[in-house]
């Protein structure tokens, strides 16, 4: 029976494991593995035995991918990390998402530059799946600011969802073999066609199984004020589909900001959602105001959630992959910051209280009920 | 026959069954390069990209020099020099 809320939390100098008895009133931490070693992904896969993963990117001496198999006590490097073939001519520069794949050991990875990696064997071996990686596009997708990187990765049975800074909404209905471009209703703003058939700088992409075809997506928003080509774009930035992600159309409407980088849907109530809207020039909490924002009808109306942040003068940041909720009862939602808080929301985000207040900078957070 | 040898750093020892040194006969820093392609690929792998190209923030000693100073990853080997891989100086 799950008892446990495990924790990870992948920051600058490591990744860092954290964990309660369920009612999560207190939680201890333990780390860094990978120490001194940034780690932009992590993965806590609850198949079988549960197995716990870091991305480990070392600007030195490369890729690895840590694998603790005793819930975050230990971590071993796998027996090798994905890499391009010799003769592709790219080179791995860092990993930005790890997910589990469709059979009992499967894993997939997503890296930079944009590609895609299948391990069969729980990260031992890796192949490239050339169904993306090669597709016709990924030669012209751009780097955004963060790199060009492939760093979400929904799976849904047969579909998988991929999500490119800056290639945009990739789609499998193959189990992973070939994906088009899915990019109807999604903008771009750093560009004259504000609707292209790819290229947008996607942030995040979620679903959950209570709501079959249902997708959200923080976009890349911020251009309601644009007078060049193309004309303004207002709301592009937080998106929804009912249609496994065939079309989008935005839910922005309400939020101070429709830029923001991470986004999550409730685990039992597939209409509540979750947003962490930034100002776009700075990407910083507006007004230095903290607030995470729920909508509880799809996106139609937006309520905002303060209770336990401070009220002025923070202007912190949350990355993509730093937000995750639980699948208790009443689950509670985790983010971590740039500068190294971690924060959780009891009661579905009615109540915040940070956690840990000082760890390195935080790229990733993790989830998950074992 | 004297052989160039290779120091390897602590850090990248787990990938060489521990050695602290190794040895080879190549004649240039590319064929010393490859040598560890063949014989420690795990190894090979922490000082090379899957391009082959010498990760970016690593620099390549022989004795003394800088490959980057000398020629690059053609810079001959003679028997008695060392080859030493370090990272460069950088962090926050």
């Amino acid at each position: 029976m799950a008892d446990r809320v495990v924790l990870m939390i992948g920051t600058k100098k490591g990744a860092f494991v954290a964990d309660a008895a369920k009612p999560r009133k207190s939680f201890s931490l333990r780390g860094p593995f990978g120490a001194g070693i940034p780690a932009y992904s992590t993965l806590i896969d609850t198949r079988g035995t549960p197995r716990l993963y870091a991305s480990s990117c070392n600007p030195f001496f490369g890729m690895k991918i840590l694998r603790s198999t005793d819930m975050g006590k230990s971590f071993k490097e796998t027996k090798s990390a994905p890499a391009f073939p010799k003769d592709d001519g790219r080179a791995l520069a860092n990993i930005w998402s790890l997910e589990a794949g469709g059979g009992k050991k499967d894993l997939l990875c997503g890296v930079e530059p944009a590609s895609l990696f299948r391990s069969p064997d729980g990260g031992d071996s890796w192949e490239m799946v050339a169904g993306i990686s090669n597709h016709e596009h990924a030669r012209k997708w751009q780097p955004g600011g963060g790199g060009l990187c492939m760093h979400t990765i929904v799976r849904d049975g047969n579909r998988v969802h991929l999500g490119i800074s800056t290639g945009g909404h990739y789609l499998s209905e193959d189990g992973g073999q070939t994906f088009r471009a899915a990019n109807n209703g999604v903008g771009a703003g750093f560009q004259p066609d504000p609707y292209p058939e790819f290229g947008q700088c996607v942030h995040k992409i979620v679903r959950t199984d209570k709501a079959p075809g249902r997708l959200y997506m923080q976009n890349h928003g911020g251009w309601a004020d644009w007078t060049g080509p193309g004309g303004p774009r207002p709301g592009i930035g937080v998106l929804r589909s009912d249609d496994y992600g065939q079309s989008w159309r935005s839910i922005a409407k309400g939020l101070p900001s429709d830029f923001g980088f991470p986004i999550a849907v409730h685990p039992h109530d597939p209409d509540t959602v979750y947003v962490v809207p930034l100002e776009p020039t700075t990407r910083t909490c507006p007004e230095g105001a903290p607030a995470v924002w729920r909508s509880e009808n799809g996106g139609e109306s937006w309520h905002r959630l303060t209770k336990g942040f401070p009220k002025k003068e923070t202007y912190f940041t949350v990355l993509r992959d730093a937000m995750d909720i639980d699948e208790l009862k009443s689950p509670a939602l985790y983010f971590g910051t740039t500068t190294g808080q971690l924060w959780i929301g009891r009661d579905g985000g009615e109540k915040w209280e940070c956690l840990f207040d000082a760890l390195p900078p935080i790229h990733n957070v993790k989830v998950a009920v074992v | 026959m004297e052989t160039v040898t290779i120091h390897v750093l602590g850090a990248l020892r787990t990938y060489c069954g521990g050695a602290e040194q190794l040895h080879t006969s190549a004649r240039t820093v590319r064929a010393a390069l490859d040598d560890l392609e063949r014989h420690q690929f795990a190894l090979y792998r922490n000082i090379c990209d899957e391009t082959g190209a010498v990760r970016r923030h690593l620099n390549v000693f022989v004795n003394t020099e800088n490959v980057r100073d000398l020629n690059g990853v053609e810079t001959k080997l003679s028997p008695g020099d060392v080859l030493t891989i370090l990272p460069a100086v950088s962090g926050g």
